[in-house]
């Protein structure tokens, strides 16, 4: 009997702990899909910090932003600008005045654009070369700003009126040189400053500076996921003295589907070339014609480059 | 004693496997598909991670949205920042556990997953059919499932309704080898 007992006792001990353990076990197994992530997590850790555009296009308003084109981009650009004269009783049909640049933008790598284009009014021919020297990440490796190294340079092929000026080619080029330096403040905030370097080789009269200084400042609110509001202004420290001129200023929406971008906006700046509307702004912003301008910047893209091929080629080759 | 000894074997025998039995894919392929009659759009991601706790079947799923790379570098752009906002969800993750999951059989099995996956802030419950493939050791999880748009809060505009379809179709494939701590 004492036996039986005995064995029963320790039966009940052993069912006691065997209890115990299964509620360990349920502990364990309930924590273990936390367990799981978290395992993941320390796998995943380091590759996080990605920071998604800045800008997404490569203009904020009328200047350059940081971004650049991906390698195969080529983005066929048009750009207009509306305005009337100050005659009261003008019966041109919608507007008095446009002038259109015709661009194209061409993503040579991931960090390096080029455009070329030539523009109606002021029969300027630009082209430019882009390189993104530093991107905004967050993560292990963080970098706080978007770098990019802008170069431009113009060809002026209208026609100079006064005939004392013996012109040559070299006379007719200007060139443009930035660093453009941005930063996505928030989801919905981007900000940027562009100090500026213009040198002009023909000034209007020998009193006007060849060499110009500026700073640009832009800003984008996002509005909703397509939607943007945009802000931009050029301060040029240095301005001609034969005329007045006024910092350039827009205020616009840019709005972005698919593979077309629009861009609009109210400015005072005529001309699209940077050396001429950073330096030769003539009129102020304010809503009386001539001055204010209605700008519609329309952009295709097309893609020549199909990274999901390149990866597979990658993938298969390994 | 000999039944103590054998409960405290018992005790002992039931906290290990935690630590071992798990194996984990580091090199998975998610995939999805948006077919419509005006354009097919595809992504691919060959960096998703899995893991399995062999014991009781439990799975989890993390991938870097930002990872995904489609055919148009500007479609990679937009889905980032337009559709999944990578900035302020940057991760999809899934968590579930394979019903019936029997570790030890070999060849293949068709098991059903069950769980939850989070992508764009929005938890949603999904039940997904997969093939394991369990070759000595080696475990190879295959499957494709549908699922909304819509239920992960994701708007497409009404402009590009004919371009994106509601319906996405999602393939994955995931390697595991045996994890170590």
């Amino acid at each position: 009997m004492k036996l039986t007992s005995d064995l029963n006792s320790s039966l009940m001990r052993t069912k006691n702990i065997f209890t115990v353990c299964l509620l360990l076990l349920g502990v364990v197994l309930n924590s273990n899909s936390q367990d799981l992530l978290e395992i993941l997590d320390n796998e995943q850790k380091s590759e996080i910090g990605y920071v998604p555009a800045t800008f997404k296009m490569t203009r904020i308003a009328f200047g350059h932003s940081t971004e650049t084109r991906s390698k195969g981009v080529l983005e066929v650009f048009a750009a207009n600008r509306f305005w009337n004269t100050p005659e009261p009783r003008s019966q041109s049909f919608a507007a008095d005045k446009l002038s259109t640049r015709i661009a194209l933008e061409y993503g040579i790598s991931d960090r390096l654009s080029m455009g070329i284009g030539g523009t109606t009014f002021d029969g300027l021919f630009d082209g430019y070369l882009k390189y993104s020297l530093f991107n905004q990440q967050g993560g292990d490796d963080p970098f706080p700003f978007n770098i990019t190294l802008f170069q431009g340079g113009s060809y002026n092929s209208s026609g100079i009126p006064n005939p004392a000026i013996n012109d040559d080619f070299n006379d007719r080029l200007s060139f443009t040189s930035q660093i453009l330096i941005s930063r996505r403040v928030s989801s919905n905030f981007s900000v940027q400053v562009a100090p500026t370097y213009v040198h002009k080789s023909l000034g209007l009269t020998t009193e006007d500076p060849n060499n110009f200084f500026a700073m640009g400042f832009g800003a984008r609110y996002k509005l909703g996921l397509h939607v943007a509001v945009v802000s931009e202004y050029y301060a040029t420290f240095n301005p001609i003295e034969s005329f007045n001129t006024y910092g350039p200023f827009a205020l616009g929406v840019n709005w972005e589907l698919s593979d077309v971008q629009l861009q609009f906006m109210l400015t005072n700046a005529v001309n699209m070339v940077e050396d001429t509307f950073i330096t030769q702004t003539r009129n102020n912003f304010n809503f009386k014609n001539p001055n204010l301008n209605f700008g519609f910047n329309a952009t295709y893209v097309i893609h020549f480059n199909n990274a999901l091929r390149n990866t597979k080629k990658r993938t298969d080759s390994k | 004693m000999i039944k103590q000894f054998f409960a405290l074997l018992l005790i002992a025998t039931s906290m290990i496997p935690d630590t071992n039995e798990k194996i984990i894919a580091r090199q998975g392929r998610v995939s999805f598909f948006s077919y419509t009659t005006v354009e097919n759009i595809q992504a691919d991601n060959n960096q998703v991670l899995s893991i399995i706790d062999m014991e009781d079947g439990s799975i989890a799923v993390s991938m870097l949205m930002n990872a995904f790379v489609f055919e148009k570098a500007l479609m990679k752009g937009h889905f980032n920042e337009s559709y999944v906002e990578s900035d302020l969800y940057p991760k999809g993750v899934f968590e579930g556990k394979i019903i019936d999951f029997d570790p030890n059989q070999q060849g293949e099995q068709i098991k059903m997953i069950e769980g939850i996956f989070t992508m764009h802030g929005v938890p949603n419950e999904l039940s997904i059919k997969t093939k394991i493939e369990n070759n000595n050791g080696k475990y190879v999880l295959t499957g494709t499932f549908e699922t909304l748009v819509a239920d992960y809060d994701i708007k497409i505009p009404a402009l590009l309704s004919e371009n994106i379809s509601d319906r996405i179709e999602v393939n994955f494939r995931f390697e595991f080898q045996p994890y170590e701590n």
